[in-house]
């Protein structure tokens, strides 16, 4: 067929042209957006390309989905050879894959990975139809179901052309193809030889050509771009510390983003590379909760939201702010990075949110409880509205007199926090930690009323300015100190001071007492009498655990306490979050049909046998003492600090 | 002897009690007592009005409905004429309007928020709650002056019956010269509840029990004219609607009664009601919480007290 | 329409008050102040009325240890103009001087509405409103919960009572008005906004002379009584609900 090059070229550039505009379309607002500086420390981000695609480190967490998911890309790959062959040869007759083992190794290979890709299909169908995971709630079906039929015309196109091939004698690969030269075999039986069988084969080639340009000019309006936006996206990841926001310029407003156009390049590749596959939507306790609240859709309005705009068919579409994304559904997150540790492509959630968060605060648009909390941080350093000169009185329950580190050095600076150092029912933990160290012979020492809150659930809140005048007043509070590391109770100001205050000039080693507290055990400074040993179960926080990687020290404390650690199935990174944190605690609970705290309790009790529930966070205490009370399961289990479990041995 | 005048308000045709407290009060200081009576039409007051030796009514158009303007100028022709040694104001909207303009005009002294009256060599001497309750001050100021008495400070029930002649004054010259109009006047929703307006609140708590026996606490509720509210537990177990919640994650109220029920006094409960008046705390627990912040409480069993309690208020 | 807005820092209530040596004046040197609840309303009702109506609005304070800050807090919340008023006294001893004093300087600031909070906790002699308006010779209403412009020259004002009842009162400029609550909440100022106008200007005018002293004094101060804890009632649940109704009585709480 001689004009078959010259048909072949038309349809290809024809094909390329559509779905190159239609690309462009899509990716035109990530070309005009806001810079962002995301090519530094290149080998570690190739390192996680390798993981999290060729290893598929995060998606196999859903070992079925992360099977199907493996069995289909690795068959792309393989696949890609017939695409190449099909278009070489059509462009350029004579083109062939042959010498380099296309008829033999490479036809093999074809054939086992349509076998495989076929397995991956069926999974695939079967979980969207039959299992219908909650995760993919909200996400477009039709949009999978239709990808799964291109993917199967590929394949399916591709192995008639063959099987007519071989039906027509002329294929050498016929050895290597069972599977084609099977189904030649009932083409034969079925009458198809020689000439029909040629014009079989040419039908499926154009059948095959057809469907792959189709599903090439399908992609760049689909979820399953993520093809080839995946790459990059984990590639061009954050690489800053996890807990680390990014600034806003206080002095240039407008602070914080109020309209999508100001989302810089990184976060719209972000929005366009969405898989819809929910899996922060299924980690998300705020979705849990029944708040307005899913990580996933939230991708997936902003995402949409963008492309109206840049399409102009956003007339009428409201504000970003308040209008595509409501206001509830961005108070409704906890900041507790659950979304953003499962999702396979690296999807930066929470930075998104405080940007929003920023224009809402900005814009004086609080609910009262949050207004009353910030009110009380401007006026007084802390979120109870207690003068700054009562933050030490719990120091009087102490046994010795407790250094203040402003007039003495010390060795160690004991940042206490807000809730460890004014709440009552966390008042007794935090002298229980000061007699510890005190009989570990610690030479410590606090700030007293020169202490602040630290401002981690401040910024998390969007208050910048507020979170700004907090962090500055306690480096210079710190920085004023002679001492050697920093402590904390609270893991929410650890987070702060380990990795917020940097940007601030305040360089610190900091470390929560639980690692302390594990060191000395270690050193064999601190000894421990052996608890009673009952079995216990343990709840990560977030800002410990998934934020500052703290998960051994607190398991090791148990362990040495003597008891037994019966782990609930959301444990370490998988931490399901008690529903304070991002400045939760300071807002009402308009909207939650279970509170995270009590979901969490019942994952405890449903572990049959833990009578203590151990936290190693104050707001946890105030969290899920409540949650208990509010159960009425007092009889049941108990809440208690690591601390709680801490014995020092009598020399 | 002394000589007081009481200023008497009125709303909605009706004298106020806390006018009548305040000739309580004027009674208390031993001299002549005379209530003034400002309106359109007084005679419908002058009946309302006990223990007065003189009762004085000005009767103009521009009194009614109450105007700030037209009865500063009234009271302040009054005081004029009359010189009386105490004028006694309540210390409400309307003595906030009067008290300081007629002690200007007048020059005299003025003492405010005051709870507790006497008169001591040719001066008042007077308690007053400062710093919102936290402190009391007493002072004295010569006299003749001015006081605006606290409401709830002096009972209505100790006016003693005095003769009570009326005698009228003409208005003053220019009163219907005024910047000031009356518009239109509102009523509260009876339906619309919001509890951080109440004056008096009965909290339960968990210890309650269940959404039935909130009943009773509504029985005594409404005989000591309280509004019911709830802690977290109890508006998360749906026995009450979320506007009733006090605390953190609720409303922030203060009212001059709480009594709370069964309600442990967690920091998020407190945070919503540390600030009431006067706090009484029902709990079986004598180690609650509740008890380090309330100023009277009890550990007897809820559900025998408040039965009692209903019983003591009687038909109520 | 011209808005002053008079706004003051009172003793901070949440922190425990100290009597000083004198036993008639809290001891002033440590406690931490903040502006008065009402007066954040009343400067709330201000910006209000600017963004309603264009009104201009113009944060007025006697000089004072704080007063910088809170009027450029002001600013942050919408304010156009602070200024703030000299006097040259160590402590303004009650309303009715700052009255006279304050009245000196609105005059020359000239105003349309005068704004301030309907009361402070410290007013044992009486609120600043009624006293600058008998100053100045303007009518004023008191415990207002809302305020609107009817044309340049003229409010409608809410006035509130006891029971919840209140009145619509159409009010004649210029006066002064006691705020009780605005008409919205306050609203939030972020940190950002505050950073930005501490470096705003605030201007300074003299005040006019105190006048001569009333003669009323504090003679003390005092704790009430009121011992730590509740006071314990014994007994069986009747006597206990005797108990509780005499208590309620004595407050009278019951009836009315
Ligand atoms: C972020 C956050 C926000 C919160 N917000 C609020 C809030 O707005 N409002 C709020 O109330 N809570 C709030 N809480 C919950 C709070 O921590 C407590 O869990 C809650 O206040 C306890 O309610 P309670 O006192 O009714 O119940 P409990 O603590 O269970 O107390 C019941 C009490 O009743 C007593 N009792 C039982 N039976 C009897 C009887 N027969 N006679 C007399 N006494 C009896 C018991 O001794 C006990 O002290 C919040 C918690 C968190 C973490
Ligand atoms: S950070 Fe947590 S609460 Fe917020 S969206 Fe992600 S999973 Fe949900
Ligand atoms: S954001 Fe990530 S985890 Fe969530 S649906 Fe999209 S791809 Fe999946």
């Amino acid at each position: 067929m001689p004009d078959r090059p010259i048909l072949v070229a038309v349809v290809l550039a024809a094909a390329l042209a559509i779905s190159g505009w239609r690309f462009y379309r899509v990716f035109r607002p990530v070309l005009s957006a806001p810079g962002e500086y995301r090519f530094d420390e290149l080998w570690e981000r190739f390192v996680g390309v390798l993981s999290n695609v060729g290893l598929h480190k995060r998606l196999l967490k859903i070992r079925y989905s992360g099977v199907l998911h493996a069995l289909i890309f690795s068959s792309f790959i393989v696949l890609f050879t017939a695409i190449l062959q099909a278009f070489g040869s059509g462009l350029f007759p004579g083109f062939s894959l042959a010498p380099i083992g296309g008829n033999t190794w490479i036809a093999g290979a074809q054939e086992l990975f349509t076998v495989l890709i076929l397995i991956g299909l069926g999974m695939a169908l079967y979980q969207r139809v039959v299992i219908k995971p909650k995760r993919f709630e909200g996400s477009n079906k039709l949009d999978a179901l239709l990808i799964y039929a291109l993917v199967f015309g590929v394949v399916a196109t591709m192995t008639l052309e063959f099987a007519f091939h071989i039906a027509a004698g002329d294929d050498s690969s016929a050895a290597w193809r069972p599977i084609a030269a099977t189904i030649a075999g009932w083409l034969t039986a079925a009458g198809f030889s020689g000439e029909s069988a040629e014009a079989g084969a040419t039908f499926f080639y154009w059948a095959h050509i057809l469907v792959i340009l189709g599903f090439l000019i399908y992609i760049p309006g689909s979820k399953h771009r993520h093809m080839f936006t995946a790459v990059p996206n984990i590639f061009l990841r954050s690489m800053k510390p996890k807990g680390t926001l990014p600034k806003a310029d206080l002095d240039h407003p407008p602070i914080g983003v109020q309209e999508i156009g100001q989302f810089h390049w990184k976060h719209k590749l972000d929005m366009l590379s969405c898989t819809e596959c929910g899996r922060c939507q299924a980690a998300c306790p705020a979705y849990a909760a029944g708040q307005p609240l899913s990580p996933k859709k939230l991708i997936m309005d902003l995402r949409d939201h963008m492309v109206a705009v840049d399409h102009g068919h956003s007339d009428g579409v409201v504000d970003l702010v308040g209008g595509v994304i409501s206001e509830q559904t961005l108070w409704a997150c906890t900041t507790c990075r659950a979304c953003m540790e499962v999702c396979p492509i690296h999807i930066e959630h929470v930075p998104k949110i405080v940007e929003m968060r920023r224009t809402m605060v900005e814009d004086g648009r609080v609910s009262p409880l949050l207004q009353d909390a910030l009110g009380k941080l401007q006026q007084y350093g802390n979120s109870f509205g207690k003068p700054p000169r009562q933050r030490a009185k719990w120091t009087k329950e102490l046994s010795f007199k407790i250094k203040d580190a402003r007039k003495e050095p010390v060795d160690i600076l004991w940042f206490v926090g807000d809730y460890a150092s004014y709440d009552p029912r966390v008042q007794r933990i935090t002298v229980k930690v000061a007699e510890t160290l005190n009989a570990a012979g610690v030479d410590f020492g606090i700030l007293m009323d020169g202490e602040q809150n630290s401002g981690n659930d401040v910024r998390r809140v969007g208050e910048e300015g507020l979170f700004e005048t907090l962090a500055q007043s306690n480096i210079d509070a710190i920085a004023a100190c002679d001492f050697k590391r920093i402590v904390t109770t609270d893991p929410h100001s650890l987070n702060a001071l380990r990795q917020e205050y940097g940007a601030f000039g305040g360089d610190f080693e900091v470390l929560h007492y639980t690692q302390l507290l594990d060191e000395l055990i270690g050193q064999g400074r601190l000894k421990l009498a052996r608890g009673e040993g009952a079995t216990v179960t343990y709840h990560d926080p977030c800002y410990l655990g998934r934020y500052n990687g703290g998960f051994d020290a607190p398991r090791n404390l148990i362990a040495k306490a003597g008891y037994t650690l019966h782990e609930m199935g959301r444990c370490r990174e998988n931490s399901f979050c008690c529903g304070a944190g991002g400045g939760r605690i300071w807002q009402d609970e308009e909207g939650i049909t279970e509170r995270p705290s009590e979901n969490r309790i019942k994952e405890a009790l449903g572990l049959g046998d833990a009578t203590l529930f151990v936290v190693a966070c104050p707001k946890d205490t105030v969290m899920y003492t409540a949650a208990v009370q509010n159960l009425g399961v007092e009889d049941r289990i108990t809440v208690r600090d690591v601390i709680d479990l801490i014995e020092v041995a009598q020399a | 002897m002394t000589k007081v005048l009481v200023y008497i308000e009125a709303q909605g045709g009706q004298v106020t009690g806390t006018s009548l407290e305040l000739i309580a009060a004027a009674q208390s200081l031993g001299g002549t007592v005379e209530a003034l009576v400002l309106d359109a039409d007084p005679a419908g007051l002058t009946g309302q009005v006990k223990g007065a030796d003189t009762i004085l009514t000005m009767a103009d158009a521009a009194l009614s409905p109450y105007l700030p303007e037209a009865h500063a100028k009234a009271l302040a022709h009054v005081v004029a004429e009359r010189s009386p040694d105490v004028v006694l104001v309540a210390y409400s909207s309307t003595g906030l309007d009067l008290g300081p303009v007629v002690a200007v005009k007048a020059n005299r002294p003025l003492v405010s928020y005051c709870t507790k009256l006497a008169i001591e060599d040719g001066a008042v001497v007077a308690q007053s709650q400062a710093y919102g309750g936290k402190l009391t001050a007493a002072s004295k100021a010569p006299l003749p002056a001015v006081v605006a008495i606290t409401p709830g400070s002096y009972r209505e029930e100790d006016v003693a019956d005095r003769a009570g002649a009326t005698e009228s004054i003409a208005a003053p010259a220019g009163l219907g010269d005024l910047r000031t109009r009356f518009k239109s006047a509102q009523t509260p929703d009876p339906d619309a509840i919001d509890i951080t307006q109440c004056d008096k609140l009965l909290c339960v708590g968990r210890g309650i029990g269940d959404a039935d026996s909130i009943d009773i606490a509504r029985e005594v509720a409404a005989k000591i004219g309280a509004e019911i509210a709830g802690s977290r537990p109890v508006i998360d177990a749906g026995w009450l609607p979320k506007e009733r919640q006090v605390g953190k994650s609720g409303n922030k109220v203060k009212p001059r009664l709480y009594l709370a029920v069964g309600v442990s006094g967690a920091p998020e409960h407190l945070e919503g009601m540390g600030s009431a008046e006067l706090i009484i705390a029902v709990n079986s627990d004598a180690k609650a919480p509740i008890f380090d912040h309330a100023h009277f409480g009890t550990t007897v069993d809820l559900f025998d007290l408040l039965p009692a309690l209903s019983e003591r208020l009687g038909g109520g | 329409m011209r808005v002053v807005v008079v706004l003051r820092l009172v003793p901070d209530l949440t922190e425990e008050l100290e009597i000083d040596e004198s036993g008639t004046d809290i001891d002033r040197e440590w406690i931490g102040i903040k502006l008065n609840e009402f007066d954040d309303h009343a400067l709330e009702e201000a910006v209000l009325l600017k963004e309603g109506s264009g009104a201009t609005v113009t944060a007025l304070a006697l000089d004072g240890e704080g007063v910088d800050r809170m009027l450029q807090s002001a600013i942050a919340r919408g304010a156009d103009a602070a200024v703030k008023v000299e006097h040259g006294m160590e402590h303004i001893p009650d309303q009715r001087t700052a009255a006279a004093i304050l009245a000196g300087a609105i005059k020359e600031l000239g105003a349309d509405l005068i704004l301030t909070g309907v009361q402070t906790p410290e007013d044992v002699f009486g609120q600043l409103a009624p006293f600058l308006a008998a100053h100045l010779d303007m009518p004023t209403v008191n415990a207002v919960g809302g305020v609107s412009a009817d044309g340049d020259n003229a409010v409608d004002v809410r006035q509130e009572y006891s029971g919840g009842m209140s009145a619509i009162l159409g009010v004649t400029l210029p006066a002064v008005l006691g705020i009780q609550t605005a008409s919205q909440p306050p609203r939030y100022v972020s940190g950002s906004k505050l950073r930005q106008a501490m470096s705003a200007e605030i201007a300074t005018l003299s005040g006019a002379d105190a006048g001569a002293a009333t003669g009323a004094e504090i003679t003390g101060l005092q704790e009430p009584e009121r011992g730590d804890g509740a006071t314990m009632f014994d007994g069986d649940a009747e006597t206990v609900a005797g108990k509780i109704v005499d208590v309620l009585n004595e407050r009278g709480l019951l009836g009315g």
